[in-house]
C-alpha cells in the first residue's frame, strides 16, 4: 500500500534538489538572523545583575549561543514544506479533483512529499551544518553539558525526535490547509500557524523564560517537541528519561493530530466545491 | 455498473450586496441563494455502453460527472459505481474509473510525459506486464509516442488532450468519464480521438460517459443520449428515438433557374415547406407523412431542379430545438 506513495516521495526529495540555490540564499539570511539572535543575547548576559558569566534560567551565555546556532540549524533543516501553501492552492485553482479522482489519500501524498523534503535536506544540509556546529560548539567550550559515549544516545533520540518535529509541523500545516477549505484564506492562516509555532516551541525564546503557568500547559503541548526539545536533547540539557518523555510525547501527539486532521478533512471535503466547467 | 438515483446537488451563493456598504453588511449578515445544480435525476448505465451526457452550459454535466467519481457529494439521493458511493468509498472507486476533464491537465506539468505516466503506473500499482501492453495499445490509438519525452508544458493543446486520455486509461477502468474531450481541438484530432474511444470501448469493454457540445462526437460514438436541461432529464434513450422525435425530418436542396421563386411555385402539398435561401429552394418534409420519391419528383418536374440534396435532421437541430421549446415555456411561465 506504501509504494503508491513513492512517486511523491522523490517529488519531494527531487523538488528540494531543484530548489538548492533558492535554499542557499534563504541560508545567507538566516546566518545574518543568527548573527543578530547572538550579538542580542551577549548584551542581555553582560547586562545582567550577575554580569556575563550569570546563569539565566539555566543557562549561561555559551549554551545560550549554541542553543540559538543549533535550533536555528534545525529549523532550517526541519520546516520547509510548502503543506498548507499546496493544499490553498489546489483549492483555489481546483486541482484538488485531480487528487481526489485518484485512489491514494490526500494525506498521505503530503506526508511522503514532506519526508522526501526531509530525508534530502538532512542529508544535503543538515548533515554538514551539525557537523560543523558542533564541533565548532564543542571545540570553544560553548556546549559543556557534552559527554561522551552518552552522547551518541542522545544523538539517535535528536534525530528521532527532529522526525517526530517533522510530522508534527506537517500535520499541523495540513490542519490549517484544510481550513483553506471554509476561510478560502490560505495567508492569513500561514502567517498565524508560523507565528504560533516559532512563539510555542521555544524557538524565540527558551520555554524556561516563559512565566511558570504557561510553561507547565507548554511542557504538554506539541510545540516544545517541535524545535526546543530535540535541541536540548543534543545538547544533553535533559538527561536520558526527559529525552524519552519528549519524544514519546511528541509521538502521542503526532496521533492524536493526525485523527483532528482526518476528521476535519472528512468534513471539509463535503464542502468542495469546483467552480466552472 | 452506474446506478444514479434521485440525484440532487445542491449549491449555496451568498448573496452579495452591491457597493461598499453592501460588502459591509454581508459580512454581519450572510444569506444565501439555492442553485439546484443537479434535480433529481435517476439514471442506470450498464458495462460497456457509451452515453452521450449533453446540455447546454450551466445545465448540471460537470456538477453530475464530479458527483460520479467523488469529487463531490450529493446533497440528496445516490450515485453507485459497482454497489459503492464514490463519495463515501473514494479511493476504491478510484481503482475502477477514469476521468478526464478537457480543461483542465491532471497531468504534471514540468515533466516529460513518460514520467507523469510512471507516477501513475505507481498510484494505480499496475503490474509492469500490463503497463506495456497498455502503453503500446495507448501508444498506438491515441498517437503519443512521438512526444512521450517531452515535457507536458510544451504539448499542444491536442497533444495534451491525447495524452490526458492515455492517462486516464492506464489502470484499465472499467468507466471512463470523459468531459468535454474535444473542446478547442480541430477536426483531426476530434477525429483521432473518436476513434480511440471507439476502439477502447471494443477492445475492452470500457463503458464512457462523454459530455459534449460536438454532435459529430454524439453521431459519432454513442448509441444512448442523455439530455439534461436546468438540472433535470428531458430525455434518456436511444439516439434514433431523440432523432424522430419530430418525426422523420428530412431537408431537400435544390439549385432552380432564375424564373423560379417560392412564392410562386406551383404549391404540392401543405406537408412540405418551401423557402428560399441565396437562390436555392429549401424543402422541408416529414418523410413518414410524404413519399420522398415524390418529393423528389415535384422538385424535378415543378421547380425545374438542377442538382438536389437531401440530408436528414442533425441530432444538433433537434436538440436545439427541444432548448428552445424548453426556453419559450419557461419564459411563458415567468
Amino acid at each position: 500500500m506504501l509504494k503508491k506513495y513513492k512517486p511523491f516521495l522523490r517529488a519531494g526529495a527531487i523538488d528540494t534538489m531543484a530548489y538548492r540555490f533558492n535554499i542557499l540564499i534563504w541560508a545567507a539570511i538566516t546566518v545574518c538572523e543568527v548573527a543578530c539572535m547572538v550579538f542580542l543575547w551577549l548584551a542581555v548576559y553582560r547586562s545582567s545583575a550577575g554580569g556575563i558569566d550569570a546563569e539565566i534560567h539555566g543557562f549561561t551565555y555559551r549554551e545560550m549561543i549554541s542553543y540559538v546556532v543549533l535550533t536555528t540549524i534545525f529549523n532550517f533543516v526541519t520546516y520547509n514544506n510548502d503543506t498548507l501553501w499546496n493544499i490553498n492552492t489546489d483549492i483555489k485553482k481546483g486541482t484538488i479533483g485531480n487528487y481526489l479522482i485518484k485512489p491514494i489519500s490526500y494525506r498521505g501524498k503530503f506526508s511522503a512529499t514532506s519526508l522526501g523534503t526531509l530525508l534530502t535536506m538532512t542529508a544535503l544540509f543538515g548533515l554538514p551544518l551539525y557537523t560543523a556546529a558542533l564541533v565548532t560548539l564543542g571545540v570553544l567550550g560553548f556546549l559543556p553539558g557534552l559527554t561522551f559515549p552518552a552522547f551518541f544516545a542522545h544523538l539517535g533520540l535528536f534525530l528521532l525526535s527532529g522526525l517526530c518535529a517533522s510530522l508534527l509541523n506537517d500535520t499541523i500545516s495540513y490542519i490549517f490547509g484544510v481550513l483553506c477549505f471554509y476561510t478560502s484564506s490560505g495567508w492569513g492562516l500561514n502567517s498565524l500557524k508560523v507565528t504560533l509555532i516559532s512563539f510555542l516551541s521555544g524557538t524565540l525564546l527558551p520555554i524556561a523564560f516563559f512565566p511558570a503557568g504557561l510553561r507547565e500547559v507548554l511542557d504538554w503541548m506539541p510545540f516544545a517537541g517541535m524545535s526546543q526539545n530535540p535541541i536540548l536533547i543534543l545538547m544533553m540539557k535533559y538527561d536520558l528519561a526527559r529525552s524519552l518523555g519528549s519524544v514519546a510525547l511528541s509521538a502521542a501527539w503526532i496521533v492524536v493530530l493526525e485523527l483532528l486532521a482526518k476528521f476535519l478533512f472528512m468534513h471539509a471535503v463535503r464542502k468542495v466545491t469546483v467552480q466552472g466547467g | 455498473m452506474i446506478e444514479v438515483n434521485e440525484l440532487t446537488k445542491v449549491f449555496q451563493k451568498p448573496i452579495r450586496g452591491n457597493g461598499l456598504s453592501g460588502m459591509v453588511k454581508t459580512l454581519f449578515s450572510r444569506k444565501y441563494d439555492e442553485i439546484r445544480a443537479v434535480d433529481g435525476i435517476s439514471f442506470t448505465v450498464p458495462d460497456g455502453e457509451i452515453v452521450g451526457y449533453i446540455g447546454a452550459n450551466g445545465a448540471g454535466k460537470s456538477t453530475t460527472i464530479k458527483m460520479m467519481c467523488g469529487i463531490l457529494t450529493p446533497t440528496s439521493g445516490s450515485v453507485r459505481i459497482d454497489g459503492m458511493e464514490p463519495y463515501r468509498m473514494r479511493r476504491q472507486v478510484a481503482q475502477h474509473i477514469g476521468v478526464v476533464f478537457g480543461q483542465k491537465t491532471q497531468l504534471w506539468w514540468d515533466i516529460p510525459l513518460i514520467e507523469s505516466f510512471k507516477v501513475l503506473k505507481e498510484i494505480y500499482q499496475v503490474s509492469d506486464a500490463d503497463y506495456r501492453e497498455r502503453m503500446g495499445f495507448l501508444g498506438e490509438v491515441l498517437d503519443i509516442t512521438r512526444f512521450l519525452s517531452q515535457p507536458v508544458r510544451t504539448l499542444s493543446l491536442g497533444e495534451r488532450m491525447r495524452a490526458d486520455l492515455a492517462a486516464s486509461m492506464l489502470h484499465n477502468p472499467q468507466i471512463l468519464f470523459l468531459d468535454e474531450p474535444t473542446i478547442g481541438m480541430d477536426v483531426l484530432v476530434k477525429e483521432k480521438i473518436r476513434l480511440a474511444i471507439h476502439a477502447l470501448n471494443k477492445t475492452y469493454g470500457t463503458a464512457v460517459v462523454l459530455t459534449t457540445h460536438d454532435m459529430t462526437d454524439i453521431e459519432n460514438l454513442c448509441s444512448r443520449i442523455i439530455l439534461l436541461e436546468k438540472g433535470t432529464i428531458l430525455y434518456d434513450g436511444p439516439l434514433a428515438r431523440l432523432k424522430n422525435r419530430f418525426g422523420n425530418l428530412k431537408t431537400l436542396t435544390v439549385s432552380v433557374p432564375a424564373e423560379i421563386h417560392a412564392e410562386t411555385a406551383p404549391v404540392f402539398s401543405p406537408e412540405v415547406d418551401v423557402s428560399e435561401e441565396d437562390g436555392r429552394m429549401i424543402l422541408r418534409f416529414d418523410a413518414d407523412k410524404v413519399a420522398l420519391e415524390q418529393v423528389v419528383q415535384y422538385a424535378f418536374r415543378d421547380l425545374k431542379a438542377m442538382d438536389m440534396k437531401i440530408a436528414e435532421i442533425s441530432i444538433g437541430d433537434v436538440v436545439k430545438t427541444i432548448l428552445e421549446q424548453q426556453e419559450a415555456e419557461h419564459a411563458e411561465k415567468v
